[in-house]
């Protein structure tokens, strides 16, 4: 019989146990070195232990209960996908999907963490401990290979409990390829352990000893003393009957990581994730929250100031922000007003999508992104334009970065995500049942003294946004400081005009007609363009534009960037005179 | 003033920041140019210390050297609350002695390494590192052993005490001498417990940790 | 002959890489140099030995059974003895054959210069990891927190890199500290020019509150023992005024202290040059920079050569 290839099981790497919170536990198995941590939402992860920037070990990383943040540059990585959710020196950038720890298997069975390079195996099921608690007794690594650690413990009949009398019966038998079962009976009663040999590398092993039965608690040290004890002689025994080290029992290749579906390319307006709602509450007067859950695999990273496009059962799509903090990454968290004069997308969220329905979404795009560099950063929210800010506000709490929420509403009835504003009270201020003018006149006290490296941020209504950005141009606040995402173009369309369009890569020309927009014709022209809102809103569709009068009717750009006039949102925006060259 | 004579890279000097930062008692740093300078070894600095060492305090007057002798004087002076050096409990005050002794085995074993690799102090490397590692073994069963009791220092209680503070910095700084932690799991959750205590300074060479969930 | 000599056992028991062999290489600063004992150290892992002679100039040579550590040292009877530079106050050899002398640093000539070892410190590192971490600027909040940098100002903003004469310069470099040198006293935004005129060799200009127009020269020299192990050379070339050598040394020697536990923790020790093996983003121009020139020097030592060359 040959024995199976090590790297088609799944081994123990750590107890249980050993995984408290905010700490990285430094393992490895057949070769590769593992950081195995815990976050707050209990998810265990075991990722390879070293940093894709600059190969730094990730098991000197600070794990912040979400994500662990590597000494060396402060990269920081998110629970659950391993994907790169910060880069400090380039705080304006979202990390490109792609940057991602390689992330191993993580299973937990008899107080035990298991990984290994199989996606299918499981951790060994044994008869010997089911269907009882069991107690996990002092791992012990060894130097000495693992197979002489397994023939070792087949000779070493030691009493899993301390003195229970003579004549106890023992007897060692493996229990599968990498265990051996400890069994002593003594009249009625039997005792057994199993020791588990994780396999760390050619000349060395962890035991990794678990008792049947959970003790009283008077004889439960006692217990753990007594084998403890046992086990130590065995080390001794084996480590000085142990050689230079030997070629461990494969694997032939190097474990390899969990696969994960890279980012599919943006194109058209395709859906490209299956969600289940596993949530839907009403959150506030008129506002519905959502918890979406991936059908299969794990959602998308993504940073604050993302949002998805929601592909509705009516047909409609729909963009809405994540209001996510870090740690939050089983679940994408949205908030939907029933809008009075709903075109059918928020009517449609409120009332015809209901718990266990399944959705299709984008994976989420960033044009509101968040920088992370600021000595000052005021976040302004009208109504449900806080939902984007919200993902903004638990992001800077977390990295203890001093921040201000302005949250207007009409009441407290009005307030979203009650749960998610407690916790960040310290940065909170609540601005209820203003005027317009009453609101301006707060916004202008929030943003009288602008400082150096001061950011802010706005989202609300069309009109509290065009305030916003006038106040803080008039208290000097750069344009470059004051970011803003607005929910929908509220401004009448023009589409009458008719004008040329040369692609200066292919060097097709195209004719733009009244009525179509630049974006459906660049598509007819077999262009493959993402877009996400398709009403000048979210930025998604932009293009490089070389030369030409441009006719801008976006909300995307602020008014230096359409004064350069060097790039234009295609949905909604048109040339001004009869041409224009773009860079495709 | 109580004034410290101080390297900011020695282990042994370390140990003392640590405890007047914790206990919080002001005083004044006199840095030795220890390397290369060696101004420890000249003739000036023997007239405070003979055997030209440091870390050497100098309270008002009263001149002490040896990093654990000056814990424990700094521990029953400056310690109101008596829970740093436990002199009132006789079994505590035993098993603080004679971790501190153990201490003085993590000193030669460990920092020796550290100092033959960073300065190129002629140890024999592998004997020190062999001897830290027998040590290290020794001292994460302990701990492991105080874990499932419900306890997180070196002695026994509830408080840390000046042995957790004696051998912190050895064991912090191992890595420095080539001497891995990877086998002693318990040894590394107790180093993180010492970096969460109220008013920890670290030193170059230590790894900031985060903060524990509220 | 000698130089032959120490190329054939270079190539026995050191690396074939005439790139890393033929050049010079700091071993110690001289005013810490015993006069007539042996010190026994390796040199990209060819062991060698140094000392002063008694009129003071160095002697270096490859190590003889005769000579152990602390033995008294007969220059007549060295049987292998090494060329030596006594430079920028280091003791430089080779075990090749350098195309010619050292690279100049200007800045020594001035008068007023404070020129000094600060310190050389043993890393588990490879030359050209320890030089890629001198020249790095992102790290400097996170590594070297309320000195070099300060969170969360970690913005690396664009800056310059350019070939001249052979060198790589990185200039314009831009970072907030609050503590830049041991002259400062408060916060500002530090220009930085780096310069790497020699594979294991880096410096660093940068503007000091002493002087308006001149800069302060802070370098890095590599000593590889082997490909995984060096001793880093910490060298000062200051206006200074203010500043004992002591004070000067705990500044720099804690810099470097916070240093060493990363490049450490750096897996593999060697360089990957291969631009796919790890991850650069645009704040790494330099280092991508360092390690695109190192690949075309045809380095192999103490890196992990690309793939495809």
């Amino acid at each position: 019989m040959t024995a199976p290839d090590p790297g088609s099981l799944l081994h123990p790497v750590a107890g249980c146990a050993d995984l408290v919170p905010r700490h990285v536990v430094k393992a490895r198995l057949l070769g590769q070195d593992l950081a195995v941590w815990r976050a707050d939402d209990d998810f265990v992860n075991v990722w390879a232990d070293r940093c894709i920037h600059r190969g730094v070990r990730l098991t000197v990383a600070a794990n912040d209960g979400a994500e662990l943040v590597c000494p060396y540059h402060g990269w920081r990585y998110s629970n659950r996908s391993g994907n790169c959710a910060y880069m400090p020196a380039h705080p304006s950038d979202a990390p490109p999907r792609r940057l991602r720890v390689p992330t191993f298997r993580s299973e937990e069975r008899y107080g035990l963490i298991w990984s290994g390079g199989s996606p299918e195996a499981e951790p060994p099921r044994l008869p010997h401990l089911e269907g009882e608690d069991t107690l996990v007794l002092r791992a012990l690594p060894v130097n000495a290979p693992p197979d002489l650690a397994l023939q070792g413990l087949l000779e070493w009949p030691c009493q899993p409990v301390p003195a229970p009398g003579d004549g106890a019966s023992i007897s060692c038998d493996s229990a599968g390829p990498f265990a051996v079962a400890v069994t002593a009976r003594t009249g009625g009663t039997e005792e057994a352990v199993v020791h588990f040999v994780q396999p760390v590398d050619g000349g060395r092993c962890v035991i990794r000893p678990v008792m049947r039965g959970a003790p009283a608690a008077d004889r439960r040290l006692s217990i753990l003393r007594h084998h403890a004890r046992q086990l130590e002689e065995l080390r001794t025994r084996l480590e000085s009957s142990a050689g230079s080290p030997v070629a461990v029992r494969g694997p032939s290749t190097p474990l390899q990581p969990l696969r994960r579906p890279t980012a599919t390319a943006v194109s058209g307006r395709a859906p490209q994730l299956e969600v289940c709602v596993a949530r839907k509450w009403l959150t506030a007067e008129g506002i519905a929250a959502f918890e979406l859950a991936p059908v299969s695999g794990q959602l998308p990273s993504f940073q604050p100031g993302a949002h998805v496009d929601v592909h509705l059962p009516n047909g409609l799509v729909r963009q809405y922000s994540l209001t996510n903090g870090p740690g939050l990454t089983s679940v994408y968290r949205l908030g939907v007003k029933l809008e009075p004069d709903s075109r059918g997308g928020s009517r449609c969220m409120h009332v015809s999508v209901h718990e266990g329905d399944r959705l299709q979404l984008s994976e989420p795009h960033n044009n509101f992104p968040l920088r992370r560099d600021a000595a000052r950063t005021v976040l302004i929210a009208g109504g449900i334009g806080v939902t984007p800010l919200l993902a903004m506000a638990q992001t800077l709490q977390r990295q203890e970065l001093a921040y201000e929420l302005h949250y207007f509403a009409q009441s407290d009835d009005h307030l979203a995500f009650g749960e998610v504003l407690e916790p960040l009270s310290t940065g909170l201020v609540k601005h209820l049942g203003l005027s317009p003018d009453q609101t301006a006149d707060e916004i202008k006290k929030i943003t009288h003294d602008y400082g150096t490296a001061s950011h802010l941020y706005v989202c609300g209504p069309g009109p509290m946004i065009e305030a916003t950005r006038a106040i803080a141009a008039d208290s000097g606040w750069p344009e470059d400081a004051v970011h803003f995402e607005y929910f929908k173009n509220e401004s009448e369309l023009h589409d009458a005009s008719s004008f040329e369009v040369r692609l200066a890569r292919t060097g097709q020309t195209l004719v733009v007609g009244p009525g179509v927009s630049l974006l459906d014709s660049l598509r007819d022209a077999g262009v493959d363009m993402p877009s996400s809102c398709e009403q000048g809103v979210c930025g998604t569709c932009m293009a490089t534009v070389l030369e030409g009068e441009l006719d801008h009717q976006d909300v995307f750009f602020n008014d230096s960037e359409r004064a350069a006039g060097d790039r234009i949102l295609t949905c909604v925006s048109r040339a001004g005179g009869h041409k224009i060259v773009l860079d495709l | 003033m109580i004034r410290l004579y101080d390297y900011l890279l020695s282990v042994n000097c370390y140990k003392q920041r640590l405890l007047l930062s914790i206990l919080d008692v002001p005083y004044e740093r006199v840095d030795i140019d220890f390397y290369p300078g060696w101004e420890h070894k000249g003739a000036e600095f023997r007239k405070i210390n003979p055997l030209g060492h440091i870390p050497v305090i100098d309270d008002d007057g009263y001149v002490l050297w040896d990093a654990h002798a000056i814990l424990v004087y700094l521990a029953c002076k400056y310690d109101p609350s008596g829970s740093w050096y436990p002199t009132s409990d006789p079994q505590r005050l035993g098993e603080v002695a004679s971790w501190m002794l153990f201490a003085e085995g993590t000193t030669n074993t460990a920092s020796a390494a550290r100092l033959h690799v960073n300065l190129g102090y002629d140890f024999d490397l592998e004997a020190c590192q062999a001897g830290a590692h027998r040590l290290f073994r020794v001292l994460d069963e302990h701990l492991w052993f105080r874990e499932q009791q419900g306890q997180a220092w070196v002695a026994s209680g509830e408080s840390p005490t000046i042995a957790d503070i004696a051998l912190f910095g050895d064991v912090a700084l191992s890595e420095d001498g080539g001497i891995s932690r990877l086998d002693y799991p318990a040894l590394r959750r107790w180093t993180e417990r010492v970096q969460r205590l109220p008013g920890f300074i670290d030193m170059p060479g230590i790894f900031p940790v985060a903060k524990a969930p509220a | 002959m000698t130089i032959t000599n120490g190329r054939r056992s270079g190539a026995a028991t050191g690396p074939a890489d005439p790139v890393a062999i033929d050049q010079w290489y700091a071993i110690t600063a001289l005013d810490e140099i015993p006069i007539g004992r042996t010190v026994r150290t390796e040199l990209l892992g060819v062991p060698m030995s140094y000392c002063r002679d008694h009129d003071g100039s160095p002697l270096a040579w490859l190590t003889q059974d005769s000579l152990p550590a602390g033995a008294p040292v007969d220059a007549r009877t060295l049987h292998a003895p090494l060329p030596t530079l006594a430079d920028y106050g280091y003791l430089w050899t080779t075990v090749g054959e350098p195309d010619g002398g050292l690279f100049d640093i200007p800045e020594t000539a001035e008068p007023d210069r404070r020129i000094l070892n600060a310190g050389t410190f043993g890393i588990f590192t490879s030359g050209p990891r320890a030089v890629e971490n001198f020249l790095d600027m992102g790290h400097l909040p996170f590594v070297h927190p309320g000195v070099l940098g300060q969170q969360p100002f970690t913005e690396i903003v664009d800056y310059q890199v350019e070939y001249r004469s052979s060198e790589i310069y990185a200039v314009n470099c831009l970072i907030f500290q609050p503590k830049a040198a041991a002259a400062s006293t408060s916060g500002q935004m530090v220009n930085y020019t780096f310069r790497v005129p020699h594979p294991l060799c880096a410096l660093l200009y940068k503007s000091t509150p002493e002087d308006d127009v001149r800069l302060d020269v802070i370098g890095l020299f590599v000593h590889p023992i082997d490909d995984g192990r060096v001793r880093a050379h910490l060298f000062n070339c200051l206006l200074d005024t203010v500043n004992t050598d002591g004070q000067l040394r705990r500044f720099q020697q804690g810099v470097l202290a916070q240093d060493k536990p990363i490049l450490e923790n750096q897996v593999p020790r060697q360089l990957p040059l291969d631009p796919d093996a790890e991850a650069p983003t645009r704040a790494d121009k330099t280092s991508n920079a360092y390690r695109r020139w190192l690949s075309d020097l045809g380095m192999t030592y103490g890196v992990v050569a690309r793939s495809n060359s």
